[in-house]
């Protein structure tokens, strides 16, 4: 472990997220850089080198994603960055948002120059209110810099930058789902093929890439990728922002390193659970990532040597992911079924409507668990709930449906037991409240 | 909202030429922004602003929970129940607010002051139990904190 | 030219083909309800699934073919898909089968038969939903039986451009909905999301609880409503289903107006004026031969109107463009060379009425005016002032025009004041009751068949003329 920030690296103060400040701390002269002596295919080819996955969900390598885009095929291009941060238990993109504009807005100049994008966009779901009124304070700072425009500090790259505010929709973090949005319309997501960078926005070529990912790139291109490979694991370059939240003495968004451990992670750096109650399980990233017990990821304790490491292989390999980087603790006594209804009934929600599986299979599964919920389960209940899952796995439009599945079975494998219990006896295992207070909630 | 077309205009100029019904989601914030909901003119008028269909634009109000066609109260409490929030309270947060204010979920105060509503996740789980009062997030919330805010809320 | 295995047996594809296409071209029939030939791919549906060997199951009809991709469109896994597809679009759907118009001709029945035929694995409460649904005044809709497969929507965006339909709302809570503008009421084409629909949330008003479907046959007819003449199927009921006790009239009443598919004429769709052809053609019927408004039996009054026939130094005939192929043409083998042709377009657009759009509707609204131009020419003179007889063969004709003291025939099919004063009235059967051929305006014939009997008393007029002339009956 380097230890090094990629991005979390300045003191954050009232006037951290300002041109000024940014400035102060070495900002935009990366992209003059970039600008003067290099051309697009090197800054594509910088990124590839750099194996950095995206850091919005589904860790796809962002330079294997922008190699589509062909820079000279004479077509406008579209650059959006996904704002939309709506997987629960998220909260990283914000911590850009608010506190460095700057590095996201100069990040995204790169990508828009390698990608010959002359119109460039951020996707910021409609709630976010100061992530937003700063970020817009930044664009304009930019503008009247020159960093944005026609003829970009003296270069013949110009590009224009439009925030667009989403308006309550979870699945709009979908990238297909985010055009037809920015298209004006519902956002309803888009079958494959064609790929976005083949056809995106009203059909023209498009990247889209999480706030985090674009983020990175500044330094990225400032250091090389071959310093940026130092950091983090030979799969998983990099750091990763970790929204941590739930049952944990000290929640907020952390840099960590990729291989880090996670033991270490949430008694060292988080300050474990609260109230002296033992951990139950982990949300890794978003609750769209399979739970995981705490005794399979070995992090019972501070202590334990053979923790799992935060990067993807390791998430990967015991059957969950590290998501969107939106970590959720949970401490023992905590309702597993009552905590699955709240899931559920998101994804119901949430649920576009527009295909099948998801659309009858999501309001199903939200009844069923309220009805256990209601003491009205019944033994078939936990096979329905698994029939729906698996229906929902690999035959929907966009992942919201595959995702309620994944969630739903990781819930049902890990605490059948409590399930069993809820239907059997009409109540919960425990109290069923899910706040971890200090007195004692065994039933 | 005939008024409000100098803004989209400028609007206009970040976007390539071709991208009018990218305005749809924006001009519509904007609307309701200024007059608390989308009124029926302000459809028409939107309408003819950007030459989309009609349908599209009621599709577009009815899909994205942020918009509304009618007007709600003054102050619009907006207190998350997804997973994070209920693990901090928020269930307790929305029963408090439910007694104090004397309405359920998605009712409106008879005064006209308050709307209540459950939401999910705003993106503030490491400080929750979070509130949004109209565009405000209202973090770390609690009974007390709650009674506080409402106390200045109910100020004229 | 990639060459595709579906089952282990290849097939040739187009480049830019689809697996479904592929299959459905070659007889291998993939289940779908949301794909159509003449919309753009939507794919929500997903009962197309069909299984690329060694790379799972996906939807075909968005699956581009590639050369040498091994496809199984009946493997358990396919079938196991299908059925959960199924399971998961009749969750919410209502038993209406017994009181749903769409049943015999359901795609959800048929393939809950053919793939799954399961009973529900659910034991919670079906989501309910708006039922009898004003779409339109034409259209009623029933949000329960809707499977939001947006076949309707795409086509007012695609086809009839109208954007009358959309689906609003999210989740299991979706629903179609017309525009508030009136677009949907307002589109000409607005019924054929009735034949879309691949259940029955979509029902025309004018068939509704009419009769069961399995009850009717089809005869294939063409639109007389406009010179594109669409081809139609006309529903009436199958004689061994005749009503006994009820109103006979029943047995030979146009049920419904369908599209019947012609490549090279209207497509898949018809204009709604199709689907109102009961408003034509089930007008009250003339169905008396009559002498000066005196009635008479038929060969009486074919014997008188000869006999004037024989008699008139200038005769003069108005031919409407209303007449067959086989009736023009008859017409003037026996009297062409004899009398003074005027053709005429009975039917002229109604106030209201679309005149001519850029998909269906043209201008001329009778069936047969190419083959009324190409047999008399273009001419559509007025009668000679000092014609002696007129042989009025249509409807609508003003008698003001006749030259007074000119003796005249007419041949009509429905009640009018003018029947009575007519010399002779000759009742002529109407389309629906013999064969025929009508051309339309590009020159492409299209065949109508005999629905019903004609009443006794009433001719076919391609028979009379002949005997008009004074040779044959």
């Amino acid at each position: 472990m380097t230890g090094r920030k990629v991005l979390m690296n300045f003191e954050v103060t009232p006037t951290s997220h300002t041109l000024e400040a940014y400035l102060a701390r070495g900002g935009y002269q990366t992209i003059a850089k970039v600008l003067r002596e290099l051309k697009p295919g090197d800054v594509t080819k910088e990124i590839v080198a750099s194996g950095i996955q995206g850091r919005g969900g589904a860790a796809f390598p962002a330079g294997r994603k922008w190699q589509v885009v062909d820079p000279n095929d004479g077509q406008p291009h579209y650059l959006i960055a996904n704002a939309d941060e709506g997987e629960p238990g998220t909260f990283k993109d914000r911590w850009i948002l608010e506190n460095s504009p700057h590095t996201l807005l100069e990040s995204m100049l790169i990508a828009a120059y390698a990608l010959a994008v002359r119109n460039a966009f951020v996707y910021i779901r409609g709630e976010f209110d100061q992530p937003y009124r700063r970020l817009a304070a930044a664009v304009e700072e930019a503008y009247a810099a020159g960093y944005f425009g026609q003829g970009i500090l003296g270069s013949g790259f110009s590009c224009d930058m439009f925030i667009f505010r989403g308006a309550g929709a979870y699945v709009c973090g979908e990238a297909s789902s985010l055009l037809s949005s920015v298209e004006g319309t519902r956002g309803y997501p888009r079958n494959r093929p064609p790929r976005l960078t083949v056809k995106g926005l009203f059909q023209r070529p498009t990247v889209v890439n999480n706030v985090e990912t674009l983020s990175n790139l500044s330094w990225i291109m400032q250091h090389g990728a071959e310093e940026y490979r130092k950091v983090g694991t030979a799969k998983s370059p990099g750091t990763r922002l970790i929204s941590i939240s739930g049952h944990i003495e000290r929640p907020g968004v952390y840099e960590v390193e990729m291989g880090y451990s996670w033991a270490k992670f949430i008694y060292g750096v988080c300050g474990g659970v609260p109230n002296g109650r033992k951990l139950k399980a982990v949300i890794p990233g978003g609750i769209s990532s399979q739970v995981l017990t705490g005794p399979d990821a070995k992090i019972m304790t501070p202590e334990e040597v053979e923790s799992l490491t935060l990067d993807h292989d390791a998430l990967w390999q015991m059957g969950s992911s590290m998501g969107s980087g939106g970590m959720i603790v949970i401490a023992e006594g905590t309702c597993m079924v009552r905590l699955l209804q709240v899931m559920l009934r998101f994804y119901h929600h949430e649920s576009c409507g527009q295909c099948t599986p998801c659309r009858e299979g999501m309001g199903w599964a939200h009844r069923v668990i309220d009805r256990i919920v209601a003491g009205q389960g019944r033994p078939e209940d936990i096979a329905t709930l698994r029939y729906i899952s698996k229906f929902n796995d690999g035959t929907t439009i966009c992942g919201l449906g595959d995702a309620a599945g994944y969630a739903t079975v990781a819930f049902l494998d890990h605490f059948r037991d409590e399930f069993e219990y809820y239907i059997e006896h009409k109540r919960s295992k425990y109290d069923g409240r899910l706040e971890c207070l200090p007195e004692a909630a065994h039933a | 909202m005939k008024h409000l077309i100098p803004e989209f205009e400028a609007l206009k100029r970040r976007l390539p030429p071709e991208l009018d019904s990218t305005l749809v989601l924006p001009c519509l914030r904007r609307i309701q922004e200024d007059r608390g909901y989308v009124a029926e003119e302000d459809i028409d008028g939107l309408v003819e602003y950007l030459g989309v269909p009609r349908i599209q634009i009621e599709e577009v109000l009815s899909f994205y929970t942020m918009l509304r066609r009618r007007p709600i109260g003054h102050w619009h409490l907006q207190v998350c129940r997804n997973v994070s929030c209920s693990m901090r309270g928020a269930e307790r947060l929305i029963d408090h607010l439910g007694r104090k204010l004397g309405v359920a979920p998605g009712q409106t105060t008879a005064d006209g002051r308050f709307t209540l509503s459950t939401v999910e996740c705003l993106g503030s789980c490491g400080t929750a139990p979070v509130v949004m009062v109209n565009e405000r997030y209202h973090e770390l919330q609690d009974e007390r904190s709650l009674d506080a805010l409402l106390e200045e809320l109910k100020q004229p | 030219m990639p060459e595709i295995f579906i089952n282990g047996k290849p097939y040739q594809a187009e480049p830019d083909q689809t697996v479904l296409q592929v299959a459905l071209a070659n007889g291998i029939y993939v289940p779908y309800f949301c794909w159509h030939p003449q919309l753009s791919v939507a794919g929500n549906c997903r009962i197309c699934m069909v299984e690329e060997e060694g790379r799972g199951v996906d939807i075909g009809c968005n699956m581009p073919v590639k050369a040498g991709m091994r496809i199984l469109t009946e493997s358990d896994e396919v079938r196991a898909h299908r059925k959960a597809i199924l399971q998961f679009i009749t969750l919410n759907h209502p038993v209406d089968c017994g009181i749903c118009d769409k049943a015999g001709e359901c795609t959800l029945q048929d393939y809950h038969y053919q793939y799954n035929g399961t009973p529900s694995i659910s034991h919670d409460r079906k989501v309910t939903s708006t039922k009898f649904y004003d779409l339109s005044d034409r259209i009623v809709l029933d949000n329960e039986r809707c499977i939001v497969c947006s076949r309707c929507v795409r086509f007012t965006r695609e086809v009839s451009k109208s954007n009358g339909l959309g689906i609003e709302e999210r989740a299991d809570g979706s629903l179609v909905r017309p525009s508030t503008d009136g677009s949907f009421r307002d589109d000409p084409y607005s019924d054929n999301v009735v034949d879309l629909c691949p259940v029955g949330a979509l029902l025309s008003r004018s068939f509704f609880y009419k009769a069961r479907v399995w009850y009717l046959q089809a005869t294939p007819s063409v639109c007389p409503g406009c010179e594109r003449g669409c081809n139609v199927d006309i529903w009436h009921r199958k004689p061994e289903w005749f009503v006994q006790s009820l109103d006979a009239a029943e047995n030979t009443a146009i049920a419904r107006v369908t599209p019947r598919e012609n490549a090279a004429v209207n497509g898949p769709w018809i204009c709604n004026k199709g689907r109102d052809l009961a408003r034509i053609f089930e007008r009250k019927r003339a169905g008396q031969a009559m002498l000066k408004g005196r009635p008479v039996d038929l060969p009486n009054a074919v014997a008188e109107a000869r006999r004037l026939l024989a008699g008139a130094a200038r005769p003069a005939a108005v031919v409407s463009a209303w007449g067959s192929n086989e009736e023009l043409e008859a017409f003037r083998a026996a009297l062409g060379g004899r009398v003074t042709v005027v053709t005429r377009q009975d039917h002229v657009p109604e106030p209201g009425e679309v005149v001519e759009d850029d998909l269906l509707i043209r201008a001329d609204k009778n069936p047969n005016s190419a083959k009324l131009r190409e047999l008399f020419g273009n001419a559509a003179a007025t009668l000679p002032a000092d014609a002696d007889l007129v042989l009025v063969w249509g409807e609508g004709f003003e008698f003001a025009r006749i030259p007074p003291g000119a003796k005249v025939v007419l041949l009509g099919s429905y009640l009018a004041p003018e029947n009575g004063h007519a010399d002779v009235f000759l009742p002529i059967s109407i389309q629906t009751e013999r064969d025929g051929h009508y051309t339309n305006f590009q020159g492409v014939v299209s065949g109508f068949a005999a629905c019903f009997p004609k009443a006794p008393g009433v001719a076919d007029a391609e028979t009379l003329f002949a005997g008009l002339a004074g040779g044959g009956p």
